[in-house]
């Protein structure tokens, strides 16, 4: 009874039929929620005597400019932590995926296996880890590594971790490890050896072999490792809080506080659009930088 | 320069994709259309505020609550075998102006999040009341109660006839110092001594810190002006950012001092007491210029499920033998009249202690909580100023 012509009327419908429930989704957990937000950041006024929407564009700018510090704090330990995870997480994925063997599941089993509990926890074991008469800060200390930490600026003392920068960097680090690499052995594990194989014949050495072949293959990885880690730890609070002080408050901080301390909603969604907007210009450039193709994945265009 | 997309067909995308974004536009105001109209959120409490009225015998479940450490472990217990109501305990309360937060977009909109009964600093007792979101009080259910009030805290500035709030506990705001680490620490000072640098930490409860602060420099928190608050949050900005305070805590400081972490905090009285039970060293100390004197108040929230196990609750409490019970653990000062006796008939240590039952020497220059001076647009700031100071 359907005709040709409405058969591929079909056939047209078919991907946004599929795409239905994402879009749904996408619209009632982001899009209105967002619309919200957007809302509240345009009111002015206080709890006590009411929020009136007011068109105030000012909260936009007020709240970049009076959070400034906070800002490039979040961006400045994201991104170290970043960096330290990369570094941490890149060997790791590949020993586990090169020279797991029978072993792979198990490894990955212990290297996801902190994660069953819950994060709070995690971080809040970290406040005796690094408490300051544990073994590592005693031992820190007696290697001169805490000195080190002074004169370079990232502690104002030398005798503790805790409420410093470098037990929020440490806990962000050690939170988001398992984004990075597993990300990183998904792709690592993805590479056939046959190419490596392939460059050895063409009289590559080992450290040839891995900068021309398996870097470059494993680029979906970092990428998505990348992002997995940096995004969440930028707006990250919980950190700062168990193991930091006043002097290291992220972003994160700042809009819990505006929320829940000062009731000062506009102010607050109004820091968390500019976080967002932050976040997603600095994604965009990382992006365009690194390829999206290495983000999707096909390897025909990477190469 | 490639984009995220790679298949571009603009002439087939273009309207699909203008389609796309209008009707989700539109979908979004709708709904936001449906929310509900208000010209504002917030904006002064009703007029009319209701009477949580008692029905009848208690029963059912009863939801608390509280701060941490401010109850032993068996009156709740004891309570249910007596009355046969449940008793869901819950210590989420760390700092007034936390639990504000977190329970204030319910209680705007009528509800209670489950709660019967509050536990919250005078101030906040008054700011909530004021903002409609508490009910009074069934006198006569609560009368057995108010027999046993002690006269001083009958009728308080904040709520002259005791229509909202009820005492749970009073205590003190001081130091509670490690007296091994740190035996030098006798007043507010010290504690911006360099000595104890980034071991020393202060209350993020800025109408106990800044008044204390204040009496440290000389200055009655009662006269203090606008700018003797500012000169205040000010040094205390400059101990933060040198980074001689370590951090600013709510209820938390009581693990840093059993660990180490520090010496020498401003805290609360009975917490020092039983911090004492793992470390002897740690006590409370009345710093010179006097400390700060608060009542944490019982509240009936608005919505509150279950008013009548809640005074069933207060009446409870209010016993002396079961204040005492509580008493002999959290060491606070006991709001209700006879409890001293039975102590002492126990044998109690708390009936001598001058934590407990301080005489009026001891507290003879302490202050009550005071507001910051000036209207609520004063207030906000110092509080503003006050926030970025913790939160940095």
């Amino acid at each position: 009874m359907k005709g040709g012509a409405s058969s591929s009327t079909r056939r047209r419908l078919v991907p946004y039929a599929l795409l239905g429930p994402g879009l749904v989704w996408l619209l009632l957990f982001f899009v209105v929620p967002m619309y919200f937000m957007g809302e509240v950041a345009l009111r002015s006024g206080t709890l006590e005597t009411g929020f009136q929407f007011n068109w105030e564009f000012s909260n936009f700018s007020d709240a970049l400019s009076r959070y400034d510090e906070n800002f490039i704090r979040s961006f400045i330990y994201a991104g170290v932590s970043t960096v330290l995870a990369l570094a941490i997480g890149y060997p790791l994925a590949y020993f586990i995926a090169f020279r797991g063997g029978r072993w792979k599941n198990a490894l990955l089993f212990v290297v996801v296996a902190p994660f069953f509990t819950t994060y709070l926890i995690r971080t809040i074991g970290w406040t005796t880890i690094l408490s300051d008469d544990s073994v590592v800060v005693d031992v820190a200390g007696s290697l001169g590594i805490l000195d080190l930490f002074q004169t370079l600026g990232f502690t104002d003392t030398d005798n503790r971790l805790l409420a410093t920068p470098v037990a929020v960097i440490a806990g962000i680090t050690y939170n988001f490890l398992p984004f990075m690499i597993l990300p990183l052995y998904a792709s690592l594990e993805r590479i056939d050896q046959s190419m490596i194989e392939a460059a050895k014949d063409l009289y590559s050495s080992a450290r040839q072999a891995f900068l021309k072949v398996t870097l470059p293959l494993s680029a979906p990885g970092i990428v998505a490792g990348t992002l997995l880690t940096f995004i969440p730890a930028a707006g990250d609070y919980v950190n700062v809080i168990f193991l930091g002080s006043g002097n290291q408050s992220m972003v994160g901080n700042a809009i819990q506080s505006l929320y829940l301390n000062l009731r000062d909603y506009p102010t607050a969604a109004a820091l968390s659009f500019m976080l967002m907007a932050v976040i997603f210009a600095i994604v965009v450039v990382y992006i365009r930088f690194a390829g999206s193709e290495a983000l999707m994945g096909d390897e025909e265009e990477a190469t | 320069m490639r984009g995220l997309s790679r298949t571009k067909d603009p002439g087939k995308w273009a309207p699909w994709r203008a389609l796309l974004a209008a009707g989700v536009l539109a979908a979004g105001l709708g709904i936001a259309a449906c929310g509900g109209d208000d010209d504002g959120i917030g904006g002064g409490g009703s007029d009319d505020v209701s009477v949580a009225e008692a029905e009848g015998e208690p029963s059912g479940t009863l939801n608390v609550s509280n701060w941490p450490f401010y109850i032993d472990k068996r009156t709740v217990g004891e309570f249910e075998k007596e009355t046969g109501v449940k008793v869901e305990y819950n210590e989420d309360v760390n700092d007034n102006s936390e639990f504000f937060g977190k329970v204030q977009p319910q209680l705007e909109r009528g509800e209670s999040g489950g709660r019967d009964i509050m536990v919250v600093t005078d101030w906040m007792a008054k700011k909530m009341y004021d903002l409609g979101y508490l009910q009074d009080f069934d006198k006569d259910a609560l009368e057995p109660a108010f027999a046993n009030l002690v006269p001083a805290l009958e009728s308080p500035s904040f709520d002259p006839d005791r229509n909202f709030s009820l005492p749970w506990q009073s205590g003190m705001t001081g130091l509670v110092v490690n007296t091994a680490e740190a035996p030098d620490v006798t007043s507010v000072n010290d504690l911006f001594d360099p000595q104890y640098k980034g071991r020393v930490e202060m209350l993020t409860e800025m109408r106990d810190t800044v008044p204390l602060v204040l009496k440290a420099d000389g200055i009655n928190p009662e006269d203090a002006t606008e700018e003797d608050w500012t000169a205040a949050i000010d040094k205390i900005r400059d101990a933060a950012e040198s980074g001689q305070i370590r951090k600013f805590t709510g209820n938390e400081y009581t693990k840093d001092l059993a660990n180490g972490d520090a010496v020498a905090v401003i805290g609360w009285s009975g917490d020092a007491v039983q911090l004492q039970a793992d470390n002897p060293d740690i006590q409370f100390v009345m710093p010179d210029e006097g400390c700060m004197l608060w009542s944490d108040n019982m509240v009936i929230p608005v919505g509150a499920p279950n008013p009548t196990a809640a005074y069933a609750w207060m009446n409870y409490a209010y016993e002396p033998q079961n204040q005492a019970q509580i008493a002999n653990y959290n060491y606070y000062f006991t709001p209700v009249d006879g409890t001293r006796e039975v102590l002492e008939e126990e044998g109690s240590d708390a009936a001598d202690s001058e934590l407990v039952f301080p005489d009026e020497e001891f507290t003879a220059d302490c202050s009550t909580q005071d507001e910051p001076p000036g209207g609520p647009e004063a207030v906000a700031d110092v509080e503003r100023e006050f926030q970025s100071v913790i939160t940095g």
